[in-house]
C-alpha cells in the first residue's frame, strides 16, 4: 500500500523523464545516499571496508562498465580482467611518475587510458559478433597480462615483478598503503560508485544510450535509422573500458595495495564480472549493484555462518561455498532468466495493483 | 523539409541500375524515379528484385552499375547511416524493431539523426541533453498521437502483437521526418481492419507531413487503391511503369502474375 505508481501523475516531460519516476523509489534512493555519506563512515571498521564495503563498491563499478557494453550494447567481452589490469597499472604508472599528482586526476586519467585501451581491442567488434567476439576479447585478456609480466617498465623494473601501491593522500587523509583509514577509503570509492552510476544512468537514458541499445536490439535497423555502428561500439567500449579501469584502479590503489597481475586480473576476473551482471540483470544500472553484492556477499555471508555460527573447518566450507554458489546461481537463473533486477521489476508490477489484482 | 524540390519533381531517382550477387543477377539495368510527393508502389512476384531495390537505395547494398540521384544530387557510395541522414527513412519485411525498448525509446531511436548534444552534455544529463531531449519527446508524442499508440507509450516493443509493432515500426521511421519513406510490405500478414488502418495512416503520412512515399505491397487492392503510381518488377527487370490502370492493364504485367501458357 505505501509503495505505489498510481495516482503519482507526470504533467511535463521532465517529470515523466526522471531518473526515478515514483517518488517513493526516489526518496528511498536518497535516504540510502545520505546515509552511506554521512552515517556508514562513522561506523565503519576494518572487517566491514576490507570484506565488505570496498570490494562491493570496486566490483559494482566493474559491473557497471560490463553492463554498459554486454549490456546495453550487446558486445560480450571476457577482458574484463585486463581492463582491470590496465587500470591499476596506470594508476601506478601515474602515480610514480608524478607523485605529487591529485589522487582524483590519478584514478580518472587511469580509466581514460583504459578507455584508449579499450578501444583498440573494440575494432574487431565491428566484423565479428556474438561468441566469436567473447573469443576476441579474451585475446585481450591474455596479452594484457602478459604485457604486465613481461614489460619491466611498468612495474618500475622492481625485483618481484609486482606493483605496490605507495601511500597517497587526498585532503591531507591517506587513502592507499598500509595506514590509511577505513571509513577514508569507503568514502573514496564511494564517490566515485555514486557519480560514475548517475553518469550511466544519464548516458544509458540518453541519446548514446538508444543507439547502443539500437544496436544490441537490431544492429541493421539501427544503421538504417542513422545509428554508424563502429562509432556506437568504440563508444561503448570507450566508456565501458573507462568504467573498468577506474574500478582496476581503485580494486590496485585502495583495496589491494599490492598486485601481481597473473593472480589479481586473471580472467576468473572477467568471468567473476559476467556473472555479475548476468545475475544482476544485463542492461540495468540497478542490476550491476545487485549482482556485484550478490557475488560478493554470498561467500563473505556463507562463511560467517559456517564457520562463525556453526564451528565447521574453513577448508570444508570453502568447498562447500563454490557449491552453494554454484547452486544459487542455477537457482536464480531458472526462476529469472533477465536477473536479479528484472526480479524487482516483476515484483513491482504486482505491488502497482496490490492488494486489489484487477 | 527544406529540400528545394517542389512538389511534382523528381526527388529520387535510378538509372540503369544492375546488381548481382555472384551469379544471380538481382537486378537489371532498372530505371525509375519517385516524384515528390507521391506514393509509388514498386509490386512484383516473389524474388523480383523488390526488397533488393529498397536495399540499393538505402545504401546496403551497392549495385555494379547505374546511378542514384537523391534531391537532385548524384549520390557515390553510402553506408545506410549516411543515407539516413540525407533522408530517407524506411520500414522492413520481417519486423526490425528494437525488441528491448519502450514503444517510445523506439520513437526516440528515430530521431537519431536530428539528436546532437555530446557526450559530456550526456554524462551531465541537466542542460542542452535534456532540453534537446525534451524538443524530441514533444515531436515524438506528437507522432505517438498520430498513429493513436498512446496507450503503448512505455511498453517494450517485444510484447506488442504484431499489427502494433508494424505500428511502431512506421512510427520510429515517421520520426525521422524524412523526405523519403521506404515501406518494405507494410501490410504484410494483417488482417482486413489491420490494413485498412494501416492505408488510413500510409495516406495521411502522405498528406498532412508531405512525405514521399515509395511501398512494396503484395495486396493488390491496396496498391491499386493508394498509390500514384506503380512499377512492376520481374526476374529482376522491369516489365511496366506507370499509373494503376495503366498497369493493370499492361499484357506482360498479367502474364507475370497469372503466368502464362507456353502452347499458343
Amino acid at each position: 500500500m505505501f509503495y505505489r505508481e498510481s495516482g503519482d501523475f507526470k504533467t511535463s516531460y521532465s517529470g515523466d523523464q526522471q531518473i526515478f519516476p515514483i517518488a517513493f523509489d526516489r526518496w528511498v534512493v536518497i535516504a540510502f545516499c545520505a546515509f552511506a555519506f554521512v552515517v556508514v563512515p562513522f561506523l565503519i571498521n576494518d572487517y566491514w571496508e576490507k570484506s565488505v564495503l570496498v570490494p562491493v563498491l570496486v566490483w559494482s563499478l566493474a559491473a557497471l562498465g560490463l553492463n554498459i557494453l554486454t549490456g546495453y550494447c550487446g558486445q560480450v567481452s571476457l577482458g574484463t580482467g585486463g581492463f582491470m589490469a590496465v587500470g591499476a597499472y596506470a594508476s601506478y604508472k601515474l602515480t610514480t611518475s608524478f607523485p605529487e599528482m591529485n589522487m582524483f586526476i590519478v584514478i580518472l586519467l587511469s580509466g581514460g587510458v583504459t578507455a584508449l585501451v579499450g578501444i583498440v581491442f573494440g575494432l574487431p567488434s565491428l566484423r565479428i559478433k556474438g561468441f566469436y567476439l567473447a573469443v576476441a576479447t579474451l585475446a585481450s585478456q591474455f596479452f594484457l597480462v602478459w604485457l604486465f609480466n613481461k614489460v619491466p617498465w611498468f612495474y618500475n623494473y622492481s625485483a618481484s615483478g609486482q606493483i605496490s601501491a605507495p601511500e597517497r593522500f587526498v585532503f591531507g587523509i591517506a587513502i592507499s598503503g598500509p595506514n590509511s583509514p577505513p571509513w577514508a577509503t569507503y568514502l573514496f570509492c564511494l564517490t566515485f560508485v555514486v557519480v560514475f552510476a548517475l553518469i550511466a544512468k544519464n548516458l544509458t537514458r540518453g541519446r548514446l544510450g538508444r543507439s547502443w541499445m539500437a544496436i544490441r536490439d537490431m544492429d541493421i535497423a539501427a544503421e538504417i535509422i542513422g545509428v554508424p555502428p563502429l562509432k556506437t561500439k568504440l563508444s561503448a567500449f570507450a566508456v565501458s573500458s573507462f568504467y573498468i579501469g577506474i574500478s582496476g584502479a581503485l580494486f590496485f590503489m585502495v583495496y589491494l595495495g599490492a598486485a601481481e597481475p597473473t593472480e589479481a586480473f586473471g580472467i576468473e576476473k572477467s568471468f567473476l564480472v559476467l556473472f555479475m551482471i548476468i545475475i544482476g540483470g544485463l542492461g540495468s544500472i540497478f542490476g550491476s549493484f545487485i549482482g556485484a553484492a550478490f557475488m560478493i556477499l554470498m561467500p563473505v555471508l556463507f562463511k560467517n555462518i559456517m564457520v562463525g555460527g556453526l564451528g565447521w573447518p574453513t577448508d570444508l566450507v570453502a568447498h562447500l561455498i563454490f557449491m552453494l554458489i554454484g547452486g544459487l546461481i542455477m537457482f536464480f537463473l531458472i526462476v529469472e532468466p533477465h536477473g536479479l533486477a528484472q526480479l524487482w521489476r516483476v515484483t513491482k508490477e504486482k505491488l502497482r495493483l496490490w492488494p486489489f489484482p484487477h | 523539409m527544406n529540400s528545394q524540390i517542389a512538389p511534382g519533381e523528381t526527388l529520387l531517382e535510378v538509372k540503369n541500375i544492375s546488381l548481382s550477387f555472384g551469379g544471380v543477377k538481382a537486378l537489371q539495368d532498372i530505371s525509375f524515379d519517385i516524384l515528390k510527393g507521391e506514393v509509388r508502389a514498386i509490386i512484383g512476384p516473389n524474388g523480383a528484385g523488390k526488397s533488393s531495390m529498397l536495399n540499393v537505395i538505402n545504401g546496403f547494398y551497392h549495385p555494379q552499375q547505374g546511378e542514384v540521384w537523391f534531391d537532385g544530387k548524384l549520390r557515390t557510395q553510402m553506408k545506410p547511416h549516411e543515407v539516413a541522414k540525407l533522408g530517407i527513412a524506411r520500414t522492413f519485411q520481417n519486423i526490425a524493431l528494437f525488441k528491448g525498448m519502450s514503444t517510445l525509446d523506439n520513437l526516440m531511436t528515430g530521431r537519431m539523426i536530428k539528436m546532437k548534444t555530446n557526450l559530456f552534455w550526456q554524462a551531465l544529463w541537466k542542460g542542452p541533453a535534456e532540453k534537446e531531449e525534451q524538443e524530441h519527446r514533444e515531436r515524438v508524442e506528437h507522432i505517438i498521437e498520430f498513429l493513436k499508440i498512446q496507450s503503448i507509450r512505455k511498453t517494450p516493443v517485444g510484447r506488442l502483437p504484431y499489427g502494433m509493432q508494424k505500428r511502431v515500426e512506421l512510427g520510429r521511421a515517421l520520426a525521422a521526418e524524412s523526405k523519403l519513406l521506404l515501406l518494405d510490405e507494410p501490410m504484410a500478414g494483417m488482417n482486413l481492419e489491420e490494413k485498412e488502418d494501416m492505408c488510413r495512416f500510409v495516406l495521411d503520412v502522405n498528406d498532412e507531413f508531405g512525405t514521399t512515399i515509395a511501398l512494396i505491397e503484395h495486396d493488390m487492392g491496396v496498391v491499386m487503391d493508394i498509390s500514384d503510381r506503380v512499377v512492376v518488377l520481374d526476374y529482376g527487370e522491369k516489365l511496366a511503369d506507370g499509373t494503376p490502370d495503366e498497369v493493370r492493364k499492361n499484357q506482360a504485367v498479367i502474364d507475370a502474375y497469372l503466368g502464362v501458357s507456353h502452347e499458343s
